[in-house]
């Protein structure tokens, strides 16, 4: 009798453990059932303290945010954007979960400018274009980090770099299409150094259009021309 | 306790909500594992050894934190947790039990030197303390356990626009945080800016008296010599990545040699499919040892990946299938 009550008092509490267990599990389950299907991971620099005092001499230091499509704005935010992109958003880095991470650069305790990547589709795998922007939204930087090609020298060189330097959302929300490759004005002027990577090259091109008009649409470049009711100062 | 612990931290994490902007991140993981091993006879639902804490059936999170003053970045908390089913069924029928694991846990802070962190984090050795590789099916020298993947203590870094300095003084014991007289002290110099120059070459020195865990589990209470010199090369380019990694010395005591190599081509343009293959050689004790392994991977969504596995061990003579679905996305 002992043993049987031992048995059957055994039993219950694994069957009440196991409830326990089941239960947070189901509330996990539950939690995370209602976010978005899409996701992905964003853009980061390798070491911001490194990168940051390369890329923006003048700071001394930043603070990192980290913003989303779906939280900004859903899905209005995204036709909004893939409209003034000129194509559609697509595959793994161009989902509306994507959290980008912008920096805000300060000096001393003055807010200066702003550091932001994107991830975008290249020749050998997704290649990360970071843009340096001042307050007014103009290209104080342009970066590669991530690209694997072997000419990925020549785009990380600076003297590729430095044909961005001055060149505003504007250049190239009016003057580049995304689609076609096709440029004019400013944005016409920016050369391919390595024709064997045309490939990246529009993806560099592609990924400076969609960076600036990220930007603009969190609401960071207050100065720079947007659409109507578009960006608000931060 | 570690497991109510586990449980109320995920509920917390899981009731914050990323604001507009926000200064933290979020993930949520689950896998499943199912395979077959030819040692065994039978199928098996881990991808290495029951004891060991990857790759098993598991719910987790992911949180990453930033902490910010008026002029910018002060400090970074990062946790990672899971609750991991272990199937046990190395002797007879499945041992079925729920595991709390934690994994990152760290709070980083910035100084005007280097960085500085404390908690559970990568040790400064071999291609293990940059190279994350937590999810994958395939093993670094550290998940085979020469070494931990992730360690309790402290540790200090810095970038250089050459390369980076590391170092890290551990508890030498892995997983669970253990008091035996266990300690490790491993220093990594690397040359190559991996995400600029698609080429990083590390050497690493580790010296301590560590404990033989796996997982969990304590295998043997006494610590043991570690002394030991690695050299680890990561190589990118085009669709093709190259990593390596060697150690010589001495671990728990017993004179080891260990090595591998990975290959992994990207199939695609935008990273979806992905096969590798990897040969490791160790000998440790007078005993050698050798495994070929080789994995294809398909991101099927952003969120969701798809890995098939297979390994073979010269000493068991196992062969070894694997399948894993992971999954990983911002809540």
């Amino acid at each position: 009798m002992k043993t049987r009550s031992w048995l059957l008092g055994n039993f219950f509490k694994k069957i009440i453990a196991f409830s326990t267990k089941a239960s947070i599990l189901t509330l996990l389950l539950v939690l995370t059932g209602y976010t978005a299907a899409w996701s992905a991971v964003g853009c980061d620099l390798n070491d911001p303290d490194r990168d940051v005092a390369r890329l923006f001499p003048e700071s001394t230091g930043y603070k990192t945010i980290y913003v989303a499509v779906d939280r900004k704005g859903g899905e209005p935010l995204l036709a909004k954007i893939e409209t003034r992109l000129g194509d559609k958003f697509r595959g793994l880095y161009e989902t509306i979960d994507v959290p980008y991470t912008i920096y805000e650069i300060f000096s001393n305790k003055k807010k200066v400018g702003y550091i932001h990547g994107v991830n975008q589709k290249g020749q050998f795998g997704g290649i990360q274009v970071f843009l340096v922007l001042d307050l007014e939204g103009r290209v104080k930087g342009f970066y590669i980090q991530k690209m694997t090609s072997q000419y990925a020298g020549k785009l990380r060189d600076a003297k590729f770099g430095r044909q961005f330097i001055g060149l505003t959302l504007k250049d190239f929300e009016l003057h580049y299409d995304v689609i076609s490759g096709k440029a004019s004005g400013k944005v016409e002027a920016i050369k391919n150094p390595a024709p064997e990577a045309e490939a990246d090259f529009r993806a560099a091109l592609r990924a400076t259009k969609k960076n600036l008009i990220l930007m603009d649409e969190f609401g960071y470049l207050f100065q720079a021309v947007s659409s109507p009711g578009g960006p608000q100062k931060p | 306790m570690m497991f109510k612990t586990l449980a109320i931290c995920i509920s917390l994490l899981c009731l914050t909500n990323i604001g507009q902007a926000a200064d933290h991140l979020l993930y949520f993981e689950a896998q499943g594992i199912a395979g077959y091993s030819s040692e065994l006879k039978k199928p098996i639902y881990y991808s290495m050894n029951p004891d060991a804490e990857m790759q098993k059936p598991s719910l987790g999170f992911d949180y990453l934190k930033r902490f910010s003053g008026e002029s910018g970045d002060v400090a970074t908390f990062a946790l990672q947790g899971r609750l991991a089913l272990t199937f046990n069924g190395e002797n007879g029928p499945n041992d079925v039990t729920l595991e709390p694991q934690i994994y990152n846990a760290y709070l980083k802070v910035k100084t005007p030197g280097p960085y500085m962190w404390i908690g559970h984090n990568r040790p400064a050795f071999g291609l293990s303390s940059y190279f994350d590789s937590h999810g994958l099916l395939l093993r670094t020298l550290a998940i085979q356990g020469f070494g931990y993947d992730r360690d309790w203590g402290v540790g200090a870094y810095k970038d250089f626009s050459w390369g980076d300095i590391s170092a890290s003084v551990t508890t030498g014991s892995g997983m669970p945080v253990y008091a035996k007289g266990n300690y490790m002290t491993a220093a990594r110099a690397s040359y190559g800016v991996l995400s600029q120059d698609n080429v990083n070459l590390g050497f690493s020195l580790g010296y301590g008296n560590t404990l033989d865990t796996m997982g969990y589990k304590l295998r043997d209470g006494d610590p043991r010599l570690m002394k030991l010199a690695g050299v680890d090369l990561t190589i990118l380019r085009n669709r093709f990545e190259h990593r390596f990694d060697f150690l010589a010395g001495r671990w728990l005591g017993e004179e080891t040699y260990a090595l591998f190599y990975r290959l992994g081509v990207n199939l695609d343009s935008e990273g979806r499919l992905k096969v590798e293959g990897q040969p490791t050689y160790w000998k440790t004790g007078g005993v050698e040892n050798y495994q070929m392994s080789f994995c294809f991977s398909v991101l099927a969504t952003s969120n969701l990946t798809v890995r098939l596995g297979y390994t073979f061990d010269h000493i068991t003579n196992d062969n070894r299938v694997l399948l894993q679905l992971y999954y990983y996305r911002p809540i």
